[in-house]
Parts: C-alpha cells; structure tokens; sequence
C-alpha cells in the first residue's frame, strides 16, 4: 500500500514537471526497474539462465524454413499457426534482446516473416487460415493437406499482439507490419459489441462462431485492442462461476460445456502471458510501475492461479504447475487444468474426455510462474524441470505428473515461452506503449484511403 | 440407494383390482377430537420448533387425506407391505420406511384409527419377521409386495443384494416407531434381531452395500455420498452401532453457487461411478425425523441442533434454492425423482458431478428437460423454513394431486406439466412433513428398556451378528 501511494506520488511530481520529463526519463527507467518496482524475478540473467534461453532459441534454429521465413509448430513437422508465429516473433524478440542472434540476424528471420505474411494467401481472402505449411507457406488443414478451413480469433489475437510488441521496439518495421494487418478483413471476426469470432468453411460457406473462453479470450482480445478494436464483450470477464479450490475462489467461464461443446479450462498460460507482456495492465498504460496493475481483477485472478497450484503442493506435496499442452499420442493435445468439466486437477481432450495419464508439470508453465512469482515454490519447480531439455533440439514439455518420466515433445510455444520468460526477468513487462503515428494510423484516419475490413474508428452500436 | 429400482422396470399398466382399497371416512370433528386426544396422551404437541408449527388448517388436513389415499390404494393385505410405485407389486427397505412415516402421521393426524394403524403394523411386522433375507444377512433390496418374496429388477423372485442407505432409514422409522409404541417394540426388535450387521458395518464405522458381479459373487461397496450417508449411518446409531466413519462429512468440498459455499462429496464419480448428488431430501428427512440432532441428543429442545454441520448445511441447501428464485425466477425444490417414462428416474439435483443444477440419469446423462419441483422436497422446505419463499412452493405444489390417487412426483421447471407417478416415497415424505408441523422432530424418546436393549446388553449370547458390543 505505502509502495503504491509513493510511486503514484512521485509519478504526479514527474507528470507535473511537463519537458523535464524527457530529461530525467532514464533515471525513471531504472528506478522502476528496480526490485521495489517489480513483480516476481528481475534482473541480468544468470550463465544458467543464459544457458536456458540458447537452449530454447536452439527450437527455432531446427525448425526453422527459409524459403518461407516460418518455423514450425512442433519439432520436425512442417506445419504451424497464427499463434505459432506469434510464439515465434516472441522468441525472435527475446532472443535479440538477450544477445542470442545479433541484428543482422533478427533483421533477416523477421523480413523474411513480414514477406510472408504481406503474401500469404488469406481464408476466403479475409484471414488468416488456421493453418499454414512452413514449407511452401500454403493454407493447410489440420493434416497438412492443401486447404482453406477457417480462422482463430484466439490465434490471430497472439499474433496481433506479437505484431505491435515488435513495432513499439522496432519502428522501422512499423510500416511493413501495418500492411500485412491492412490486407485482412475484420468484419467478421468482431461484431459491433466486441465479442470475438472464429470461422469455419462449412459447404463452402464462412460459418462464425463464439471462440474463447475466460483467460484465452481475454488474453486475445488485448491483440485487437492493441490495434484499435472494439472488444468490449470478449475483454469482460464475465460470464463467469467461481469455485472455491483449498478454500481459494477460482473463476471460470460459465459458458455451459454440456450445452456449447467447449471446454472452458482453467489453465495457466493465458494469465501469466497476460503477467509478462502486460503486466496485467491497460494496453495504454505506459507508465505505471509493474507492482502497479492497472488491470488490478486480472492480476488477482493471475495469482489466484498461482496460489492454488502452490496451495496443492503444500497440501497434498504434488508438484503442480498446468497448462493446455501437446502429446505425442493420442489425443495430441490435452487441457492439463487447474479445473475443467466441472472437476478441479481435470485433465481432458478437446471433446471433454479425461486423460489423467496426460497430466504433466509443463515447463512452460514453469517458467512463466517462476518469472512472475519469486517464491520458494518456483524456485522448486524451476529445479524439478531445469534438465528437462535436448540440448540440440530444446526444451520438452514437462515431466508426467503419474510417473515422473519425461514428455519429449519438443513444442514451439514451450521454447518461446520461455525466452519470454528470461526476457521478462531481465526488463520486466514486455510490452511498451509508445504512441506512435505509423501508416497504420495514417491510413485509418484517412476517410478517403480508409481501408474496407471493418478497421478503426467504428461508430456501429452494439444492439 | 435402492429406491432408484423403479427405473428400470418399465411400468406395463398393470391393472390390479385393489380388494383393500376403502374410503375411510372420518368427520371432522371427530378427526379433531381423536387429535387432541392424542396431543394430551403422549404431550406429543411440540409449539416450539423451526419452520411452520401449530396445527394443520383445514386445507393442509386435506393435504394429508390425499396424501394418504396412496397408502389407501397401494396396500397390500396379506403381508402389510405397499407399492413403491403406484400400482407395481414391488417395494424397498427405503420406500417401506417412507411408508411407516405416512402410517405414523396418518394415525397421529387422526386420519386413520388406533383398529387400522395396529392392523397394519401387526401384518407388516409379520412380513419383517419372516421373510427371506439377502443370504441370510438382511433384508434384500427388493420386495414383492404381494408375495412378500425377495425379487430381483424385474420383481421375479430372486435377490440382488441390500443397501446401507434403505435400511438405515428402515432403521430411523423402526426407531420412531418402537419409542412412539411400545405396543409394537417387540415385534421391531425381533425384526433387527434376525440382521446380521458384519458386513454392513466394518470396525472403523463405514457402511457397506452388497451386489452381486456378473458371475454372482457378493460384493460388499462402500455406500452413500454426503448427506444421505450420515442420514442413514444415524439409523444405525440409534440401534447403538459406531458410524464413525460415515457420520463424518469428511471427504467434501465446497462450490460457490448463487455465492452460497454448497458442500459435496469430493469422491470422486469419474473414478468410483457413484455420483455425488446435492439434493434436498437427505437433509430434509434429517430435519423432519431427527432435527439435525445428533443421535444422541436424546433431550435437547427443538430450535437446538445438536448435529451442527448438518443443521448449517441443510440452511445451505435451502438458501441456494431461495436464492435461485430470486434471481433467476425459477421456482426450485430440488430432490431425486421419479419420471412417467425413460429413464424413469433422475438425481435432479443442485449440484452433482461438477455442474450446479445438473440432471442426471443414473449413468450421468445429462438431461436438463426432466429437472422439476419435486413435491416431496417443496414440502420439506416449506415445513422447516416459514418464509415468503416457502409460501410460494407451497402454492406450488399444494394443488398438484389427484384426489383418487394421491400426489404427483412433480411439476417440470420447463412448463412441461406434470410428472404424473405417483409414489410411497413422495406420499410418505409429504404426511411425514405435516405431522412436523404438528409436532416437530419426529423421533421422541421415552427412555423404556427393550428387548433390544437386553439383548446387546448380554455379552455371552452368543450370536455372531456383530451388534453393538458384541465381542469380535
């Protein structure tokens, strides 16, 4: 409490001194950068650390495809999605900053990725395709064949906010992002309350659907925030129930699974990529230190996640860190939950069948939890999985909760994760909001060159 | 619990000609009189009690009459059981129990006289005491209630094992009984003589049903889920057995709805395919029959529960239905039932198998149309809390009968009508809930000796049927 009011005070004193501000702003910078200002770990990464994160950046090394600039979303399968390259411009970020690959290096990847997207061919000519091969960038289904099948709202959310994320650090690139996001159509995938959608082909029609579910859903629609959107109706945590977990209130998306077919999973990911990149602030926040959550319900229900997995330990001394993770059998990919179906600790497919074999402490997870939350727990999570590695191919899922033994996926999102994670360790939240006029903003403030898809400023009515 | 057979047997109409049935026609003043005899002999009149208390009005008499005619309809004269389903031979330790209480509350209520309540209580006593038990061990879960042999599903003479649940409410009415009438204690006490309770019960105090597997071995599982486990384990309690285990609430968690922590039963159904149904009826019996007393409290006034987590509980159950009308507009009072057609029976429950408000069948359909008010529940609700909501639920339902046939099982929530069964279970609880309001907690001791006593008293006798200080 005292922390918060002095930093608010001292933020008034500074906001009040008008062209000083430009002035002393480094001093600024590393002030709140400093421990009393920051959530969980921070500071210069260990050797370990510094270990940790070329072992992760080794993913993207493998996987990657130059003829097409994309990597792939699972170890040695040429396939991947907008949440992949979101994933993947997050590893590249990180790993710049990091010293892993010099400028030139990260000009070439990234280039070469603005390429493709500026190219790629669009789902009906609107959106990205869930899909893509890495090899020849073709729109693809779920089994890599040549096919347009729909888009996710929830992936082109992470992508989206991967996008700004890199324009805010790297203008120079502002423009060529700008018309990749230009070339899409949003008609669509927001309606006028805000509420997000995916699509799907079905008899060679656009059929649209309510995607995301608390967490997800919120995480995604900061993205479109990022870039003007109206997301009212999806950015609200309601409709929402809560359930109590050791005596801690868990909410979750109230969305009946027996009557809508979706799993609303409690999961870790969603709220401490939300912890990472934003702080669990606004996405116009430029200012407040990272103690200071300026989105304070999201904090809350961030460390709620935390404390509940914590609290399992120290109750029932089962190491628990949860997330929707990969497999490499069937069914390839499982919700690993905090609480799922109406359980607590459910692990289940997509269509709601258990998988309790599949439940695993994901690294991942980890590492998110580690670098958000400095406590004796993380750091004895971070010891059970710091092995959990090839150290020529990256980083596995995580270790079976049942056995102990290894889950030797080797996954897109775990390696970027967790470059994300040491990132954050070292400057904290990761998005900078700089207000920033780029062609984007000229183009959709222009009334006469004003793009078609349904972009910003919208004045329709929510009804 | 076992009270759940009928739905499997799909009900063929059977048309019976029902020789018992009579009109028992009392005047009212008679009725009235015969009350306040009753009042002053056994000073049974309790003003002081939670929820309605005083007499009943003229119209909640007529309640009870309807009520009874079920009981009127269904009897069966040569072995004094009745019907668990209107017009289907076939009965249950349970449903027999729900029986006794509507044969209690009619005689006390005036409806039926001294003459027919000791006939019938001789006849069915019989029935205890010869009929042929789950191998030699206890009562089978089901009953031909004319032949008064044990059956299997299809009410074929056969057996099928016994539930803890059914026969510790068995035990709970038998209890009330013998205390109310020492007249018919003996011919209760020989009945439980003949139990053997070594593996109902183990030493720790867990309750066991028997199945039979496929092959037809006898399985004994452990039976009941919160609620009606420490209901039924309190049967066994007042017969001096240790529930230890089973009277604890342990192991069960919390879910918020309507922000009301509601308590359940964290074992879990994806594992061990029992569900853990929260509905209202465990807790209203346990109100009604026992005032969330402990079975020991053999003294305590009325307006103090001695059983404390179960009287917060049961306010926990109430308050959560309550709340559900207020805000969603939706009339609730939630208990299992019965249905007129497939799948014949529903846990249409509060919370169950991780959703609120969930409809289930038994092997975990979800099936929101059959979620009704069921009658039985809206009784016991309106009877322990007198309160605006209640007054609603009562109007609900009070109407909801046939004068011929007794009350219906419930009204869908959908508008759909109504469920058109007609039940000793739902019958029996509704005459239970109006002598409360008479009387309050139903069970009143008198402190006699008994056979029973006597008997586990001697620790020579002998017998190997692990009673209550028996040395093993």
């Amino acid at each position: 409490m005292k922390i918060k009011f002095l930093c608010i005070f001292f933020l008034i004193i500074l906001s009040g001194c008008g062209v000083v501000v430009r002035g002393i702003k480094s001093s600024i910078t590393s002030f709140s950068n400093s421990s009393l200002f920051h959530q969980g770990r921070h500071g210069e990464l260990t050797e370990k650390e510094k270990k940790w994160a070329k072992i992760a950046w080794k993913y993207f090394e493998n996987n990657y495809n130059p003829q097409t600039g994309l990597v792939n979303s699972v170890d040695r399968y040429p396939s991947t999605t907008m949440w992949h390259i979101g994933d993947y411009i997050a590893a590249m970020v990180a790993a710049y900053e990091l010293q892993i690959i010099d400028n030139h290096e990260f000009d070439e990847r990234f280039s070469k990725l603005l390429h493709f997207l500026n190219t790629m061919d669009l789902f009906f000519g609107r959106l990205p395709n869930k899909v893509y091969n890495t090899i020849n960038g073709s729109m693809v289904d779920y089994n890599n064949q040549p096919e347009e099948i729909g888009w996710s709202a929830i992936d082109i959310g992470r992508l989206l906010i991967w996008l700004r994320i890199a324009r805010e650090r790297y203008p120079h690139y502002s423009e060529y992002i700008d018309k990749a996001i230009i070339r899409w159509n949003f008609c669509d995938i927001l309606d006028n309350c805000g509420t997000l959608y995916g699509g799907v082909k079905v008899q060679g029609k656009i059929e649209t659907y309510q995607e995301g579910r608390l967490g997800y859903e919120e995480y995604a629609a900061l993205g479109f925030q990022l870039w003007g959107f109206n997301t009212e109706q999806a950015f609200k945590i309601q409709p929402y129930h809560k359930i109590k977990i050791y005596g801690i209130e868990i909410f979750h998306d109230s969305r009946d699974p027996r009557k809508y077919g979706t799993y609303a999973a409690v999961v870790t990911l969603p709220y401490t990529l939300f912890g990472i990149e934003f702080n669990w602030d606004k996405v116009d926040d430029s200012s407040s230190p990272d103690t200071i959550h300026t989105l304070p319900i999201m904090a809350k229900l961030a460390e709620r996640i935390y404390k509940v997995q914590e609290m399992r330990y120290k109750k029932d001394k089962i190491f628990t860190a949860r997330t929707d993770h990969q497999l490499d059998e069937p069914p390839f990919f499982v919700y690993d939950s905090i609480f799922a179906a109406g359980y607590p600790w459910n692990t289940i497919s997509d269509t709601g069948d258990t998988y309790p074999k599949a439940a695993i402490v994901s690294t991942r997870a980890v590492f998110s939890l580690w670098t958000l939350w400095k406590t004796k727990y993380t750091d004895k999570l971070i010891k059970l999985i710091e092995n959990l590695y090839d150290p020529e191919r990256g980083w596995y899922e995580g270790r079976a909760e049942l056995t102990g033994g290894y889950v030797e996926t080797i996954t897109c999102t775990t390696n970027a994760v967790i470059l994300e994670s040491l990132l954050y360790k070292k400057i904290g939240k990761i998005f900078k909001f700089k207000p920033y006029k780029g062609f984007y903003e000229v183009i959709t403030k222009d009334i006469f060159r004003h793009p078609s898809g349904c972009f910003p400023p919208q004045n329709k009515k929510c009804n | 619990m076992f009270k759940r057979l009928f739905k499997i047997i799909i009900i063929i109409e059977l048309i019976f000609s029902l020789s018992c049935t009579k009109v028992v026609i009392i005047s009212k003043d008679y009725s009235v009189k015969r009350f306040s005899l009753s009042i002053k002999k056994h000073k049974r009149r309790s003003i002081n009690h939670p929820g309605r208390s005083g007499m009943l009005t003229q119209r909640e008499m007529k309640l009870a009459k309807v009520a009874w005619k079920y009981f009127e309809n269904n009897y069966q004269p040569e072995t004094g059981f009745v019907n668990a389903v209107d017009k289907y031979p076939s009965t249950t330790m349970w449903d027999t129990a729900s029986y006794l209480g509507g044969l209690v509350a009619a005689y006390e209520l005036g409806i039926i006289e001294k003459n027919e309540f000791d006939i019938r209580m001789v006849t069915i006593l019989k029935t205890f005491n010869k009929m042929d038990f789950f191998r030699n061990e206890l009562p089978n879960k089901a009953y031909n209630t004319k032949t008064a042999q044990k059956v299997n599903y299809a009410n074929q003479p056969g057996e099928i094992g016994f539930s803890a649940l059914d026969l510790g409410r068995l035990l709970i009415w038998l209890k009330i009984i013998k205390e109310r009438y020492p007249e018919h204690s003996n011919g209760i006490d020989n009945f439980v003589i003949r139990w053997n309770f070594c593996n109902v019960l183990d030493k720790e105090g867990t309750m066991y049903g028997a199945v039979l597997s496929a092959d037809n071995k006898v399985m004994y599982v452990q039976e009941g889920r919160l609620g009606y486990e420490e209901y039924a384990a309190k049967g066994f309690q007042l017969w001096g057995f240790n529930t230890d285990k089973a009277s604890r609430p342990e192991p069960y968690s919390e879910i918020p709805i309507f922000d009301i922590d509601i308590p359940y039963d964290t074992r879990d159904p994806r594992k061990l395919g029992a569900h853990n149904y929260v509905v209202s009826e465990s807790y209203i019996l346990d109100g009604i029959e026992l005032n969330w007393d402990l079975a020991t409290d053999k003294s305590s006034n009325d307006n103090h529960h001695t059983h404390k987590w179960m009287a917060e509980f049961a306010q926990r159950i109430y308050k959560v239905q309550e709340k559900r009308y207020y805000i969603t507009g939706i009339i609730t009072a939630r208990s299992e039932h019965q249905l007129d057609g497939p799948p014949y029976f529903v846990y249409d429950t509060i919370y169950t198998d991780g959703f609120a408000w969930n409809t289930i069948t038994e092997d975990g359909k979800y099936v929101p149309k059959f979620a009704a008010i069921c009658l039985k529940a809206a009784f016991g609700l309106w009877v322990l809390w007198k309160t605006e909501y209640t007054d609603l639920l009562f109007e609900t339902v009070s109407g909801l009968y046939d004068p011929k046939k007794g009350f219906y099982e419930g009204l869908y929530e959908n508008g759909n009508g109504l469920i058109k069964t007609f039940t000793a279970n739902n019958n029996g609880i509704i005459l239970e809930t109006l002598l409360y309001k008479v009387q309050g907690k139903l069970l009143k001791f008198s402190n006699r000796k008994s056979l029973w006593d006597s008997v586990i008293e001697d620790e020579f006798r002998g017998e190997k049927k692990c009673f209550p200080n028996e040395r093993r």
